[in-house]
């Protein structure tokens, strides 16, 4: 069954799942969707996959999937056969989806001042900064004191989980909206981490980090 | 108060733990940002935060480990030094000697990276630092001028112990002490630090960095009813113009630097190892492939390649060959230079440059020959760039360098005592056909370097993929033609008789001419040629450079017509 994935390249929540099919090495086709400036997905036929009008969206055979957090635990459920993207133990479930909402909180500031200024979206650029670094300020102490505890990412298991695709894109791209990543030593190098993950790819604006001490 | 672009005071700018192997930490001090970094031998790199090339970010930049690396265009700048060791896409594949960024002192101590605007003074410990376990604590960053920041954390005293204000934005009272790092005009960091390592370190952390964030969001609080004050503006060094133009590559004699003979030893049979030491501090920043001259006790000048990889500045290591007839340089090196002996050398420099955009590069020494293939498996390595060392050595002679070989991640393949036949198959078969993007580096005897040209010439390879590097030119010099010479920057004619170099002749009218090796195989003395035909005797140039005789060695070549004109 062919996955199709409904993309515009310089959309971090697209980038997620991209990333996440990267990473879980599965063959998909893409559909662009000219977000910006062609706004397609606002146009009659995207609504008809989408009636919430918003990207990504997913095909797996005859399922049509929407939000990208949603698509992330799909995809981890159904095609990551070690179980560790998405784990099934019910106290970690509840953690990776607590992430997942915090996701959602940085796309609708981090990424709402992105779009504001790179795509001249009429949004309030001071208050999605400021909400940004409200959050960031909060990641940068959990993401401190995990690596004083041994925990290196977002949730407690000691490998990385769909919360930590779902936080990455907005957070690496933050400058693009103006929002310095500077007073957050630990969010930097936990975004150092994620780009460490084996088969990770990169889109416009990230770039890949370079290797760890320890290999090679 | 008010804080001062030049004020010379040390700050901390991070602590230690905010800088993990591989990893490029962003600061600022005083409205300057800084890119700081932990190269792989443990040093720490204060830098201005700027790539020179475009005024990108380095702290967006690849910490490779021994270089950092700017993401957008791929300069990159070495450890210590923060000099230029490529510019990608020049000509040369190198950079403009002396191209540096910015570097701002830097000092590692009790848990923190402290730094200064410039290094007007000296790191000096705070009072009381000495003799204490220091543990410090979660930096907390405020938007809050720096001076309130120290009044309000005055303010966290104990009535009956009351804050004692220190020099450097300090205070301290009981057994902890909170350092503020003036980012800028509106911006600073707490960092505290406790004089003893806590029974339970994290609940310790924990605590302090409530307490602290309290007080942060207290001083925001107030920060913001109040006019936020002006952010300071650094000014930033204009970019010079050599940066854009081409290196020369006749480099004049000329400076030399005095280096210590830190260690001697035998790495293998026939081959000794020297350990250079700068007196001071590190180095200048060499390239892959670079060498340096050695002024010998007995006046003599010899080239020797730097094994050394990316950003090792603090020394350079070099192999001798120890030939028992010779009675050159390398016998007065290796029988009575000792350990603690003062050498004086030249600056580094490159003939030999690596590209760093291969798709394949193949490495091939033979016996000593190994030493600036070293260097630039070195750097192909730090850089995870692909790459395959063939070390041919003949049958009796020894491996040198064999530890810091086998400590290569890539492709070494070692060729002992192959009988001459099959040196020439196991060349071709190194090399393979030729293909875009792939490029051969050679450095041996003069008979290997022959198999590999006409092997690689035979396999496709062109000219411009077969880099190679003589230290010696074997071919007898026909020094007979007589001609003149007319240089045309000095608006006058010389005769060259026969028996005599031009470069002598030129000496003889007055002029300073750079050179080095003098038999035509360092390229020092290298000169356009306006007009004429070129006697190309050396070894410097390839053959489509002879044959395109638009440049030539004042050494030892000479003209095939009656007359030379050269830009000199
Ligand atoms: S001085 Fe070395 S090539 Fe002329």
């Amino acid at each position: 069954m062919a996955i199709t994935l409904y993309d515009f390249e310089l959309s971090g929540n697209c980038y997620k799942l991209r990333l996440l099919m990267g990473i879980l090495k599965l063959r998909y086709d893409i559909v662009p969707v000219d977000f910006y400036p062609g706004r397609q997905h606002k146009a009659d036929w995207f609504l008809r996959l989408n009636p919430f009008g918003q990207l990504p969206v997913l095909q797996d055979g005859d399922l049509t999937l929407s939000d990208s957090g949603a698509i992330l635990t799909y995809l981890a459920k159904k095609y990551d056969e070690t179980g560790l993207w998405f784990p099934d133990d019910p106290a970690i479930t509840a953690e990776v989806l607590r992430w997942h909402a915090v996701a959602d909180d940085i796309t609708s500031t981090a990424s709402a001042a992105r779009l504001a200024l790179g795509f001249f979206y009429d949004f309030d650029v001071e208050k999605a900064q400021r909400g940004a670094h409200r959050i960031f300020r909060l990641m940068d102490e959990h993401l401190w004191f995990g690596e004083r505890e041994g925990r290196d990412w977002l949730c407690s298991p000691a490998h990385p989980t769909t919360a930590d695709i779902a936080c990455f894109p907005y957070v690496m791209l933050s400058e693009e909206g103006g929002i310095s990543r500077q007073d957050y030593p630990a969010l930097r190098r936990w975004t150092d981490r994620v780009r460490r993950i084996p088969a990770f790819t990169v889109m416009s604006g990230v770039f890949p980090a370079g290797r760890a001490v320890e290999e090679a | 108060m008010t804080l001062s672009l030049s004020d010379p005071t040390w700050y901390p700018i991070a602590s230690s733990e905010d800088l993990p192997f591989r990893h490029v930490y962003q600061g600022q001090l005083l409205g300057r940002e800084l890119a700081v970094w932990r190269a792989d031998d443990g040093n720490v790199n204060v830098w201005e935060n700027r790539c020179l090339h475009r005024g990108v970010r380095l702290s967006i930049g690849i910490n490779e480990g021994g270089e950092l690396k700017c993401q957008y265009h791929g300069w990159r700048y070495a450890n210590r030094s923060a000099g230029c060791t490529y510019i990608p896409a020049h000509p040369a594949d190198a950079p403009a000697r002396r191209i540096q960024n910015r570097t701002y002192p830097v000092r590692e101590a009790y848990g923190l990276i402290w730094s200064a605007a410039n290094d007007q003074q000296a790191f000096r410990p705070f009072a009381g630092a000495e003799g204490h376990d220091w543990f410090a604590l979660r930096p907390v960053p405020v938007n809050a001028a720096p001076e309130d920041v120290l009044a309000a954390l005055g303010g966290l005293a104990p009535d009956d112990q009351p804050a004692d204000l220190l020099p450097g934005l300090a205070v301290r009272f009981g057994g902890i002490y909170y350092f503020v790092q003036p980012v800028d005009a509106g911006r600073a960091v707490i960092r505290g630090l406790l004089r003893e390592q806590p029974v339970d370190a994290v609940a310790t952390l924990r605590h302090y960095n409530e307490l602290l964030s309290k007080l942060r969001d207290r001083l925001e609080r107030s920060a913001a009813r109040k006019p936020a004050p002006e952010p300071l503006q650094p000014a930033y060094d204009k970019v010079s113009a050599d940066l854009a133009t081409m290196p020369d590559i006749a480099i004049p004699k000329g400076n030399t630097i005095t280096v210590m003979v830190k260690r001697k030893w035998v790495s293998a049979d026939g081959v000794i190892g020297f350990e250079l030491a700068g007196r001071d501090g590190h180095l200048p920043t060499f390239q892959p492939g670079a060498h340096i001259d050695l002024h010998l006790p007995n006046g003599m000048t010899r080239q020797y390649s730097i094994t050394n990889g990316p950003g090792e500045l603090m020394s350079y290591i070099i192999g001798v060959k120890q030939e028992s007839a010779s009675k050159g340089g390398s016998k007065v090196l290796v029988e009575t230079v000792r350990e603690g002996d003062l050498l004086s050398i030249s600056e580094p420099r490159n003939n030999f440059p690596l590209r760093r955009d291969a798709i394949r590069t193949v490495l091939i020494a033979g016996g000593i020959g190994i030493t600036p293939l070293l260097s630039m498996a070195r750097f192909l390595d730090k850089s995870a760039l692909p790459y395959e060392l063939h070390y041919f050595t003949r049958a009796g002679e020894t491996v040198a360098f064999r530890s810091e070989l086998e400590a290569l991640h890539g492709k070494v393949i070692f060729h002992t005592g192959l009988p001459r036949a099959e040196i020439g198959t196991a060349i071709a078969t190194a090399l393979g056909q030729w293909s875009m993007a792939q490029h051969v580096y050679v450095c041996g005897p003069g008979p290997m370097l022959e198999t590999v040209r006409d092997t690689a010439a035979a396999q496709g390879w062109p000219d411009e993929s077969i880099h190679f590097e003589y230290f010696k030119n074997d071919k007898i010099i026909d020094n007979s033609s007589a001609f003149d010479v007319e240089l045309a920057r000095s608006a006058m004619t010389l005769h060259v008789p026969s028996g005599k170099s031009i470069m002598e002749v030129m000496r003889e009218a007055g002029l300073t001419v750079p050179s080095s090796c003098e038999q035509g195989a360092c390229g020092t003395c290298l000169t356009t040629v306006i007009e004429g035909e070129v006697d190309h005797q050396d070894v410097y140039l390839n053959d489509s450079e002879k044959r395109a005789n638009s440049c030539m060695m004042t050494c030892v070549s000479r003209a095939k017509s009656a007359r030379l004109v050269l830009d000199i």
